[in-house]
């Protein structure tokens, strides 16, 4: 109790400090003393509460209602504020809101307060272990940001035209108001106090976003405050209902309240609550508030965007969670907009160039994720929104810390611009990369979360979702992976520009890494000793989908990739250092020149690939905002016309969990070493099976079956030597990534960890062809990342339907069918064929790489490896193709020995298929390859998931 | 017989010709003389290159362009020059503009002469330089030099290949107003 005192006073006292307190050292010393003591209270607050569960705490009801006395002052306070810059700043909208707020502030206040004292909660707050968690997430990494914006501010103002007012204790005191409202938000059982909490919120990030008063600051503010008032009004209107239908204003008990036959009561308020909770969350409709909060100071962006405003939206919808089971018009709501919102705003991060607002749309998205997995409101789901939130706040407070210190040392924030930063902000640069592989690749935790969110879909069959998810994963991959490439690039003779960089941003930013890295290492732990006594507590079960040995996998390459990126570890410095290659001379291979024909310098410039005719902005946006408009209105509509039996009789719902027959770890290890050693020798004779069959197809007698072995020892006794001197061991990661995915395959484990496994490979190839900033590779490498985007869809899709099938996702599992899984999943294994061509960069489809002579890419992704890095290439891609190949034939596995014969045959058939096609295609353009595999996974997709999932429903 | 003979990838550049040698090297390429048979495959980049087969001869346009492949191939590397102009310069050699044969630029291990060359003697002169390849392949696994076999690094009218970037920078710097084509001719748009 006196800890929660505590976390609610400390930033309120600092904050009152720091408007009395101005100097900058005052400033500095206050900060950091709050921040340092804010954040052992949090801890402290953890321990003690982290493992014991719900608690309530018990508030004598005069101390209460003097409580709410004061919260209703600061409401008419927050009101007034409101009014005042209206007026100011001649916003009529604003004052409408805000009349209508106040009007609705005070009559509710009315009817609250004049019941006395003796109508009070007696139990007003509370603590479980989701409260715990955002306690710390705001406890933590909100203080870290508090820190880090005092080396910022400090740039800030430096940066700011001469004579300009310093207003930075304003500043730094509404952040530390922020963490405050936050933790009232987190930890109020009664919703009078959240309302003020959120209130205050809203209050304070138009504050910060208007910190600069320039007439675009200005703009945006009160486009922030506008939309997030509807949001605070829904809120109001839902207490105001709430209070009529005579329900205690406590969170707890409207989750009950939806257990019990007056249930009925709630149809409306948990609408309007979901609506709130949207808002607050930047979901379409309302998304265009966080677009427009970046022209704030960045420390700003991360606080709002990562881990404070945004997740109180989300906090509140999973806090909901339990009741979206009960009412469908809001579950389909909220779903369906937070699905909507992921894929569109996923799409449109592929058209920006300016890094804050990639990482806008990308917070966008991803809250949209968690917003979907918390209106399905069944555990894993929950599991999944709980595990975004977290990974989401490390993830993405660090790349908008790091963004705001690039912004800082290089003085834009384009992506264009930070070309070869990795050699010069070289410490900074690795902290951003770790940042962006959190976001979205396996196994750190963002992905393993979309992984829970694709169960939990599954086993509601919710098909839409499912497809939108795919579709929206694979965008997020392509725009993460070139942002990335444009990081690796190491420049040769670089200027290193990180002295400047404060000590106190390094100390932020430092810290949320170390938690970030402890949140991935330490997600078995958390998931089982936090997460999952909470959802039993709330939810009744405990969902377990993943293998605890899976989970201690992932811990190990989490760590693995650290390693990599942090350490000098697989420098080949030695090596000799060549230039790239430019097609002709080149004069100065780290601007790109070149002599070019007639004696000119010619430089030859890459810039990053934006689709703005593919995903265009301004059109998606239309298109989302109607959509997810016209969603909430249905929604709402749907309540007047149907009775209130449907309305509250329950969603959709299929008890589908999935088995776990994995092998454990003594049997992946057994299979990873099994792969290890039989892929490369049949993928190599494959490969000259491939080289022999093409040659006989064309009239010749073509190569020795052995042929690639020998191109491979060659190039291993090459000569070593290498652009740069980080590209071997990216090399080197990809193969022992895809190791252990052919590993996972055939010992029988989880095959959605084999597919990201595989996919992390080739970003890994990818990252390689990027570092050496030639424009052959780059292409190449863009190109990789195009096919990427391409096929991913129709993988996941894939791997649905084997958890469709099998009822698992282990391929184990294949072994107890009695039937091939074939049999249900024509479409989808018909997808597989179309987009392995993709993925087996053959033609019509080898616009990266290709095995025949020229193309006009010269080598495209692998133009720049030498001797060893390519052979390793070579290795991989015998074990790529084998694994590939394994694909097709599981589909023909069942529980008798004769399945494994037609398997092989069907394997056998599909690689004579495709070097046939190799042959007697030409290529096509890439417009041509990524509409039609989109094509053929949307269609094959749809059509078989809806099959395989609705089925049990009819 | 080392794994260098059994898999000569090999890069092709046209130098100051009449394109008739030029057209004979692709033309040994086509699948009537099948040279995958042997593991060669004609890869256009000089990083993955085994073998630099030079047609036409050497002018003070082309020369850096030459060195500059040949640098950047590893270890080991053969040369074979294609046609009598890439031995000697040919009926070109008198001509204001050129140097000579390639051996002016680079150290040449095979010469394969013709006018034009047939394509049975550039695959039997690729077939010995594969043999040479050997040779040089096991110097290096030796720890030794395997530029010791063959002509050591001529000389040449040109600036040696070390100032090769000082002088081009000054170059560049000198006409950067008007010859710098910003993003014209290999910008690599992904169209």
């Amino acid at each position: 109790m006196s800890l929660i005192a505590a976390l609610v006073a400390v930033p309120l006292i600092a904050a009152v400090l720091l408007m009395l307190f101005r100097s900058e050292s005052q400033r500095n010393v206050i900060t950091i003393a709050a921040a340092a003591i804010t954040g052992v209270t949090a801890v402290a607050f953890a321990v003690q509460y982290l493992f014991v569960g719900h608690v309530s705490f018990a508030l004598p009801q005069e101390t209460s209602y003097i409580a709410t006395w004061v919260f209703t002052a600061i409401d008419i306070v927050l009101c007034a504020v409101i009014l005042w810059h209206a007026v100011r700043y001649k916003n009529r909208l604003a004052l409408v809101l805000g009349l209508v707020q106040t009007v609705g502030v005070i009559a509710f206040a009315n009817m609250t307060l004049s019941e006395g004292a003796g109508h009070m909660l007696p139990e007003p707050l509370y603590s479980d272990q989701l409260s715990v968690i955002m306690v710390l997430i705001v406890g933590l990494v909100g203080s870290a940001i508090c820190v880090y914006a005092l080396g910022y501010m400090h740039d800030f103002q430096h940066h700011e035209p001469a004579g300009a007012p310093d207003r930075r204790h304003f500043f730094s005191a509404l952040m530390f108001i922020f963490l405050s409202a936050m933790f009232v938000i987190v930890l109020s059982d009664n919703l009078e106090w959240l309302f003020t909490g959120w209130e205050i919120t809203t209050v304070c990030s138009f504050l910060m976003i208007g910190y600069t008063r320039t007439d675009e600051a200005i703009k945006n503010s009160f486009r922030q405050i506008n939309l997030n008032m509807i949001g605070g009004l829904a809120f109001l209107a839902a207490l105001i209902m709430l209070h009529f239908g005579g329900i205690e204003l406590s969170l707890a008990a409207f989750i009950e309240t939806a257990s019990t036959t007056q249930a009925a009561v709630l149809i409306f308020p948990i609408l309007l609550l979901s609506v709130a909770g949207l808002t607050k969350a930047a979901q379409m409709p309302f998304h265009s508030w966080l677009l427009g909060a970046m022209v704030a100071p960045t420390p700003t962006s991360a606080l709002l965007h990562s881990s404070t405003m945004v997740k109180a939206g989300v906090f509140l919808l999973v806090k909901l969670a339990p009741v979206y089971m009960v009412f469908p018009a809001a579950s389909i709501m909220v779903v369906t907009v937070g699905g909507v919102t992921f894929v569109l705003c996923s799409f449109m991060a592929i058209s920006q160039s300016n890094a804050k607002r990639v990482l806008a749309y990308s917070t966008i998205a991803n809250l949209g994720l968690i917003a979907a997995c918390a209106g399905v409101g069944i555990a894993e789901a929950a599991w999944a929104a709980v595990f975004l939130i977290i990974f989401h706040t490390v993830s993405k407070s660090i790349l908008f810390l790091c963004v705001g210190t690039v912004e800082h040392r290089i003085g834009s924030r384009n992506i264009e611009d930070m070309d070869g930063l990795f050699s010069r902000l070289p410490r900074l640069t690795r902290f951003m990369m770790l940042g962006i592989l959190g976001m979205f690749v396996a196994p750190f935790g963002m992905l393993i979360s979309k992984w829970a969110t694709l169960v939990s879909f599954a086993e509601t069959g919710n098909v839409v979702f499912l497809i939108l998810l795919a579709f929206g994963s694979a965008a997020t991959f392509f725009f993460w992976a070139k942002w990335l490439g444009k990081l690796a690039g190491v420049a040769q003779k670089a200027e290193n520009v990180e002295a400047g960089v404060h000590r106190s941003e390094w100390f932020a930013i430092g810290s949320i890494a170390v938690l970030m890295l402890a949140c991935c290492l330490g997600l078995p732990a958390i998931s089982l000793g936090v997460v999952s006594p909470y959802l039993e507590a709330t939810f009744g079960s405990n969902p377990q989908f993943l293998g605890v040995d899976n989970m201690l996998i992932m811990a190990v390459i989490v760590a693995f990739i650290a390693i990599v990126f942090l350490t000098p570890w697989g420098r080949a410095s030695k090596k000799r250092r060549v230039e790239v290659y430019l097609g002709g001379t080149c004069t100065d291979p780290d601007s790109r020149r070149f002599h070019g024909s007639m004696g000119r310098t010619m430089t030859s410039t890459k810039r990053n690939w934006y689709m703005q005719d593919i995903f265009p902005e301004h059109a998606l946006t239309n298109v989302g905002v109607i959509v997810c408009l016209g969603i909430i209105l249905m929604a709402f509509a749907a309540c007047f016309i149907f009775n209130t039996d449907v309305l509250t009789g329950g969603t959709f719902y299929v008890e589908r969990l999935p088995r776990l027959v994995g092998p454990g770890l003594p049997g992946l290890l057994l299979g990873v070493v099994v792969f290890a050693v039989c892929a490369p020798v049949i993928g190599c004779l494959l490969d000259g099976l491939d080289r022999k069959v093409s040659a006989h197809m064309q009239g010749r007698v073509g190569p020795k079956l052995l042929q690639p072995y020998y191109d491979v020892r060659k190039l291993l006794a090459k000569e070593q030597a290498s652009v740069n001197a980080v590209d071997e061991a990216y090399i080197t990661c990809a193969i022992i990534f895809c190791l252990l995915a052919g590993g996972m395959f055939i010992s029988g484990s989880n095959l959605l960890m084999c597919v990201f496994l595989v996919t992390l490979a080739t970003l890994f190839v990818i990252i390689a062809s990027y570092s050496a900033r030639s424009p052959f590779a780059d292409t190449g490498a863009d190109r990789e990342c195009l096919q990427v985007m391409s096929y991913e869809p129709m993988l996941l899709i894939m791997t649905v339907g084997f958890f469709g099938a099998t009822q698992s996702f282990d391929t184990a599992s294949l072994l107890t069918l009695e039937q091939p899984m074939i049999i249900s999943l024509i479409p989808i294994f018909l997808g597989l064929l179309f987009i392995l061509t993709i993925k087996l960069r053959k033609s019509p489809f080898d616009y990266s790489y290709s095995h025949h002579a020229h193309q006009e890419l010269v080598k495209g992704i692998t133009t720049e490896m030498e001797g060893r890095t390519l052979a390793k290439v070579e290795i991989m891609h015998w074990c790529e193709t084998v694994l590939f190949l394994m694909w097709v034939g599981m589909f023909f596995i069942w529980d008798n020995p004769i399945s494994f014969v037609v398997a092989l045959a069907v394997v056998a058939l599909t690689w004579f298929f495709e070097v046939f096609i190799d042959n007697n295609s030409a290529r096509t353009k890439w417009q041509f390859g990524l509409k039609y595999a989109w094509l053929v996974a949307l269609v094959a997709g749809v059509v078989n998931l809806f099959y395989m999932l609705i089925t049990p429903f009819i | 017989m080392g794994y260098a003979s059994k898999s000569p990838w090999l890069i092709h550049y046209d130098g100051s010709s009449c394109n008739g040698c030029d057209i004979e090297v692709l033309d040994s390429l086509m699948p009537l003389y099948d040279l995958e048979r042997f593991g060669i495959i004609n890869t256009g980049n000089p990083k993955h290159a085994d073998i630099f087969l030079v047609t036409g001869s050497v002018n003070h346009q082309n020369i850096n362009v030459v060195k500059h492949i040949y640098e950047q191939m590893m270890e080991p590397k053969v040369v074979v020059a294609c046609g009598i102009c890439a031995c000697t310069g040919g009926v070109f050699r008198d001509c204001y503009n050129i140097i000579g044969g390639v051996d002016k630029a680079i150290p040449v291990d095979v010469y394969a002469p013709g006018c034009a060359v047939r394509p049975e003697t550039i695959i039997d002169a690729v077939l010995k330089a594969v043999e040479i390849l050997d040779e040089k392949a096991k110097r290096l696994a030796a720890g030794e030099d395997p530029a010791t076999i063959g002509k050591p690094m001529p000389e040449t009218p040109n600036a040696p290949v070390d100032e090769r970037h000082a002088a081009a920078e000054a170059t560049a710097k000198a006409g950067e107003a008007k010859t710098e084509q910003p993003a014209a001719a290999t910008k690599q748009t992904n169209e």
